[in-house]
């Protein structure tokens, strides 16, 4: 977009336009050399339909009304004729547009396989280090933009051989009267290329206020209880009129170039015809030409009208598409990072072990400031600290999603798995929801819902069959984390990471819940961030971090006694509570 | 939506989309009338033709005087016709754009004006939507489909014409024979509109595929995911493939049946006038005229049944639009308001029912039944209850963000209905539960409150809150950038400058949606001493999600599918059998290590 301005710079486009293309139908040329084909035909038949509308004015109108009869098998071969060529044409144009869409479909097919191959290549790190929305769009919006140009591009490539075929004939059947016309295809082709570079830059404008006043409006419906409560109506309508009149003023840009280009386009190669006809009527009475011919000249001229359009259109999607293209390679250019779960060691019996792992954001900010720690198998584990401690990032280096600065990591054989504290549930079914795609025994997904205390999901309308919407829609929180829960459960890990996950839970269900982990998963490790007090008095073990490092490593009820800023932090979470059993035995003192 | 919208005819539509934007109506018989001169353009060369064969090229010899004459007058015409063309293209798009914009305008106050009670999560995208995508559809349509009914229709009413003049059995010959075209494209485009609505789809499926592919790309990586379902995104990928390529194909049909009917015509036309001959009055002229006329009169036809299909499509946009218009604003404003009183004010709350309208039946259960309170000035209240139990509503009668089915809301002993809402919105505010902040600055987002207050008032509200130390964390500190939503700040950050915004009002009563979300427990000391002062000598409502909240309260209202059940102390409710002893139970039970 906005290239369209760099007018000196034509050469240069062209060649990169060229090389788009070649890039582009590189995996599809027989695709598009059909439609291109397609286009050849329709070229010549529309030179042809001119000389038949010559034969027409020569062979039958001519005789009939001017010299009073003409022959029945005369008439039956030239509308014959006419008919054929107008079948001819028309297949023309079927076999262009039918390839043409081919060729555009299915390149961006290729594009978006190669795209969505390399998404999947690229580990946990590099996509954190992308906007999520930008990926989005370069997957789906630029795959499509990047082709745009193959739509319009065979019939473009047929215009040029109707210019150059239309020409020969011209000029063939009358050399000045030929040349005369085709002097003006130039013109012709310069005033559309001009005129779609300049409304352009009104379109893409207008483009860009309309998904500027669409996020606006997002913005100020989603934000109406505000805009209400505080008697802001009239404000919030002015700031949206606002954006809604820049569009308006882009879009009457465009109006007014686009009426006067219209009318050129439809007067101009009318005041030419007019011209051909007064040269034409001097060549009519040298007897140089036929009425017919000339009849067939301005026929001709007229058909030629639409065509000549297209490469104006067709050359105004280049720099569109490059845009698309250059922002897929941009994509398909970076190598693959390397994968941080390939850094973790595999033991040789069923520990957890930590030593030394550090770990800073972006090498800044200091997260993990070498954390040990020794957790044996089979143990439920809470990694309890305050906010920032480290807790998730911890999970997430066991886990395999980043790597440790320095330092090691070793998991027992059978790996690790997480559950998120946002679970991420796709469209789907919530079968395939706890599978993902692998192949796993029929009673183990029943035996994973068991144990997630998720059996709601037989009672869903059509059970484990049951299609969710996008990230899950249609269950509650809690219903999300028990799914996510089986999901990691159906893969029996030989550790099992919970990052908060039970936290959208109510104490009962999470209770039940830890309770089934301990008996069904009792070689299972497991090691969860905890922040309630319920849940971390269910583990064997606490992990107690601050500010990076392990702090102390024991029994909770030891650490209560032993650890002062531990006893300090769980009693901050159980402030709320500790107040109102103040009120309460306030009451009771007063009522005894 | 309402019901009878949708009932409403394609004619009606249009006749009450164009009295919604006069816009539309000023000056059209003007463009009407231009766009049919500037049509004439268009038929200049098949008449002049005809002229110069019959006129200029007779059988004695070719006359150049009479076709350069006959020349000259067309370029006039021409350049006439081409000014008429321009000008009526131009008018048409003018009128319209200036059209759609106050359409526009008119839908974001109207919605803006709408009642909450409209603005429900599931109408949310689609009161977008109608500002967005319906009113672009009408935007498209004027810039190709308009324009085309405006051009295109009055030259094919023209060449009609002219085709009648010159001999009215050749036109009825061609019309004859060109009519099954309208048929075969009709089908054709039906056939085609259904293929681009399944590629539409398909390419939906796509595009959620693929942002789900994206967003959860660390989930598929921790469950070795990612191929599986990046094969399936694919297969989708390839299926919307076939499907753009199937529409292509039935869609390239189109132009094409045109070109054949085209040829029949003319075969046709040609035929029938070689067998009439001349005796019939019939001349060369008009023959070869005749000709040219009848691909003229062929070429737009085609394009027509695609306009044809965009009409429908803008049709039923305005439909959608208007319906929008339809819905009554939220509370109205009273004819003669009755002004507040000064200093602090009670609430009262005097046999109020409330249900959703709007959803079609009425079998909805009611959200609030029968609720009465008296909250004395001052007082502050928690209101408590399950999910669904009506407590978010109540807090909205309280704050007149919609008014209640049945019974009255009293603010200072004046009915809310009494209340302009200038007067209601400097004395009384509300804390939102999800605290909504505009995409700018801290300090824009506050002076949303009240935009004429200085940066000096900011700052005294701020300390007044004791939330400098907060502020002072941040990289720029007031100017901080808040970013889509406040994403850019914490759960609790958002409440905080929520807390600010809503001190900047002063209000005399202050309706609190508590938040569910979990906060730090910094943020959270933060939070409750910043309410806690914004509250204080305040009539506060706080719609309570938080257990600890309804015990600092001097009164809890305990409220069950709508109805209001308990209405005590804290220390008293604690002590009584019923819904507040459970829930403090189950609380209790939650947070205890054991």
């Amino acid at each position: 977009m906005g290239e369209g301005t760099d007018i000196p710079a034509t050469r240069g486009r062209l060649r990169l336009a060229f090389q788009l293309i070649r890039a582009l139908v590189r995996h599809h040329k027989r695709t598009f050399f059909t439609a291109v084909s397609g286009a050849a035909v329709f070229a010549a038949c529309t030179v042809l339909s001119a000389a038949v509308v010559r034969l027409i004015i020569d062979d039958l109108i001519n005789p009939r009304f001017n010299e009073g009869s003409v022959e029945t098998s005369r008439v039956v071969t030239v509308l014959g004729v006419l008919i054929l060529v107008g079948f001819v044409r028309a297949a023309g144009v079927v076999v262009r547009r039918t390839w043409a869409g081919r060729t555009t479909w299915r390149v961006t097919e290729t594009l978006t396989t190669e795209v969505i191959d390399r998404l999947t290549e690229q580990p946990a790190p590099w996509h954190r280090s992308q906007s999520t929305g930008d990926l989005i769009t370069r997957a789906g919006v630029d795959a499509e933009a990047a082709t745009a140009v193959l739509g319009p591009l065979p019939f473009a490539s047929g215009v040029v051989v109707l210019v150059g075929l239309s020409s020969t004939w011209l000029v063939v059947t009358d050399l000045p009267l030929g040349l005369a016309a085709v002097a003006v295809f130039p013109l012709l082709i310069a005033l559309n290329i001009g005129y779609q570079r300049r409304v352009d830059h009104f379109y893409n404008t207008a483009q860009d206020e309309l998904g500027k006043l669409s996020a606006a409006v997002h913005e100020s419906f989603d934000g109406v209880a505000v805009v209400k409560s505080f008697g802001a109506e009239s404000r919030e309508t002015e700031r949206l009129a606002v954006i809604a009149r820049r569009l308006r003023e882009a879009r009457l840009g465009a109006v007014r170039l686009r009426s006067t280009f219209e009318a050129l386009l439809d007067g101009i190669p009318t005041v030419v015809n007019i011209l051909l006809l007064v040269g034409g009527t001097y060549r009519v009475r040298a007897g140089e030409m036929t009425v017919g011919e000339l009849a067939s000249f301005i026929y001709l001229f007229t058909l030629l009208v639409f065509p000549l359009r297209l490469i104006g259109f067709t050359l105004s999607e280049v720099p569109h598409s490059l845009a698309g293209w250059n922002r897929i390679r941009d994509l398909l250019d970076q190598p693959v990072a390397p994968d941080p779960a390939l850094t973790r060691l595999v033991s040789d019996d069923d520990r957890v072990v930590l030593s030394g792992v550090r770990y800073s954001h972006d090498g800044e900010r200091d997260v993990l400031l070498g954390v040990d720690a020794v957790i044996e198998g089979g143990r439920t584990v809470a990694v309890v600290g305050a906010t920032g401690a480290g807790k998730t990032t911890l999970l997430h280096i066991l886990a395999g999603l980043i790597a440790a600065d320095s330092g090691s990591v070793s998991l027992p054989p059978g790996g690790a798995r997480i559950v998120f504290q946002e679970p991420f549930l796709l469209a789907g079914s919530v079968y395939d929801n706890i599978t993902l795609g692998a192949e796993v025994p029929p009673d183990a997904v029943d035996v994973a819902l068991a144990v997630a205390e998720a059996q709601f999901v037989h009672d869903l309308p059509s059970g484990l069959a049951t299609e969710l919407g996008e990230r899950g829609v249609g269950l509650s929180g809690g219903q999300r984390q028990r799914i996510a829960l089986a999901r990691a459960l159906v893969r029996r890990p030989a550790v099992l990471l919970l990052d908060d996950t039970t936290s959208a839970l109510d104490p009962t269900t999470e209770a039940k819940v830890l309770a089934n982990l301990r008996v069904a998963l009792s070689h299972t490790t497991v090691v969860a961030v905890a922040s309630r007090p319920s849940t971390i008095a269910l583990a064997d073990d606490v992990l107690y971090l601050d500010e990076g490092v392990v702090v102390a490593h024991g029994r909770h009820d030891e650490l209560m006694q032993l650890v002062p800023a531990y006893r300090t932090l769980i009693e901050a979470f159980e402030h709320d509570r500790a107040e109102l059993d103040a009120q309460v035995d306030g009451v009771t003192a007063v009522q005894p | 939506m309402t019901e009878p919208i949708s009932r409403w005819s394609a004619v009606e539509t249009i006749g009450r989309g164009v009295r919604a934007a006069p816009a539309l109506r000023t000056g059209f018989g003007l463009t009407l009338a231009l766009a049919m001169v500037g049509a004439g353009g268009r038929v200049v060369i098949p008449i002049l033709v005809q002229q110069a064969i019959d006129r200029g090229f007779p059988a004695d010899g070719v006359r150049v005087d009479i076709v350069t004459t006959m020349a000259v007058v067309a370029f006039f015409v021409i350049i006439l016709a081409t000014w008429a063309q321009r000008t009526a293209v131009a008018r048409l798009g003018r009128r319209s754009e200036e059209a759609l914009y106050a359409l526009r305008v008119r839908l974001f106050e109207h919605i803006h004006r709408l009642s909450v009670a409209d603005h429900s999560e599931e109408r949310k995208g689609a009161l977008v939507a109608r500002v967005t995508s319906d009113v672009e559809t009408l935007a498209q349509f004027f810039q190709w489909g308009g324009l085309a009914w405006l051009l295109d229709g009055t030259l094919m009413l023209l060449v009609a014409g002219v085709m009648l003049a010159y001999d009215w059995v050749l036109a009825v010959v061609a019309f004859v024979v060109a009519a099954p075209l309208a048929y075969v494209l009709r089908r054709v485009q039906s056939h085609l509109s259904r293929a681009y609505d399944k590629a539409r789809s398909r390419n939906a499926d796509v595009m959620t595929q693929i942002s789900e592919l994206v967003a959860g790309a660390e989930t598929l990586r921790v469950y070795d995911a990612g191929p599986h379902y990046a094969a399936q995104v694919e297969k989708a990928s390839h299926e919307r493939s076939n499907s753009f390529i199937r529409a292509g194909t039935i869609g390239a049909f189109l132009f094409p049946s045109g070109e054949v009917f085209s040829v029949f015509t003319v075969s046709a036309v040609v035929s029938v006038g070689l067998i009439r001959g001349p005796a019939s009055g019939l001349t060369a002229g008009a023959m070869v005229g005749f000709v040219f006329l009848t691909y003229r009169f062929l070429e737009p036809i085609a394009e027509f049944t695609e306009v044809l299909d965009q009409t429908q499509t803008a049709v039923a946009g305005m439909r959608r639009v208007l319906g929008v218009l339809e819905i009554p604003v939220g509370p109205p404003e009273p004819e003669v308001p009755v002004a507040l009183p000064p200093g602090s004010l009670a609430v009262t709350i005097d046999r109020v029912d409330f249900s959703y309208r709007s959803r079609g039946d009425s079998d909805e259960p009611p959200v609030l039944v029968n609720v009465s309170a008296h909250i004395p000035a001052g007082q502050q209240v928690a209101v408590v209850g399950e999910t669904g139990s009506g407590k978010t509503t109540l807090g909205r009668l309280i704050a007149r963000l919609a008014d209640p089915s049945a019974g009255t809301v009293l603010v200072g002993g004046v009915p809310l209905t009494r209340v302009s809402n200038a007067d209601l919105r400097t004395r009384l505010t509300v804390v939102p539960q999800e605290p909504f902040l505009f995409e700018g600055s801290i300090a824009a987002n506050l002076l949303f409150a009240k935009p004429k207050l200085s940066m000096a008032d900011l700052e005294r509200a701020i300390d007044e809150l004791d939330l400098r130390d907060w502020l002072d964390t941040l990289p720029d500190g007031i100017e901080t950038e808040v970013g889509q939503r406040g994403t850019q700040l914490s759960a609790g950050e958002r409440q905080l400058v929520a807390l600010i915004r809503a001190s900047l009002v002063d209000p005399a009563v202050l309706v609190l949606d508590e938040a569910t979300s979990s906060v730090d427990a910094l943020t959270e000391v933060r939070l409750s001493h910043a309410l806690e002062k914004l509250a204080s000598g305040r009539t506060t409502i706080a719609i309570a999600h938080r257990l600890s909240t309804a015990a600092r309260a001097d009164r809890v209202l305990v409220l069950d599918h709508g109805r209001l059940v308990q209405d005590g102390s804290h220390a008293e409710l604690v002590q009584r059998e019923g819904a507040y002893a459970r829930m403090y139970d189950a609380w209790v039970t939650a947070t205890s290590a054991g």
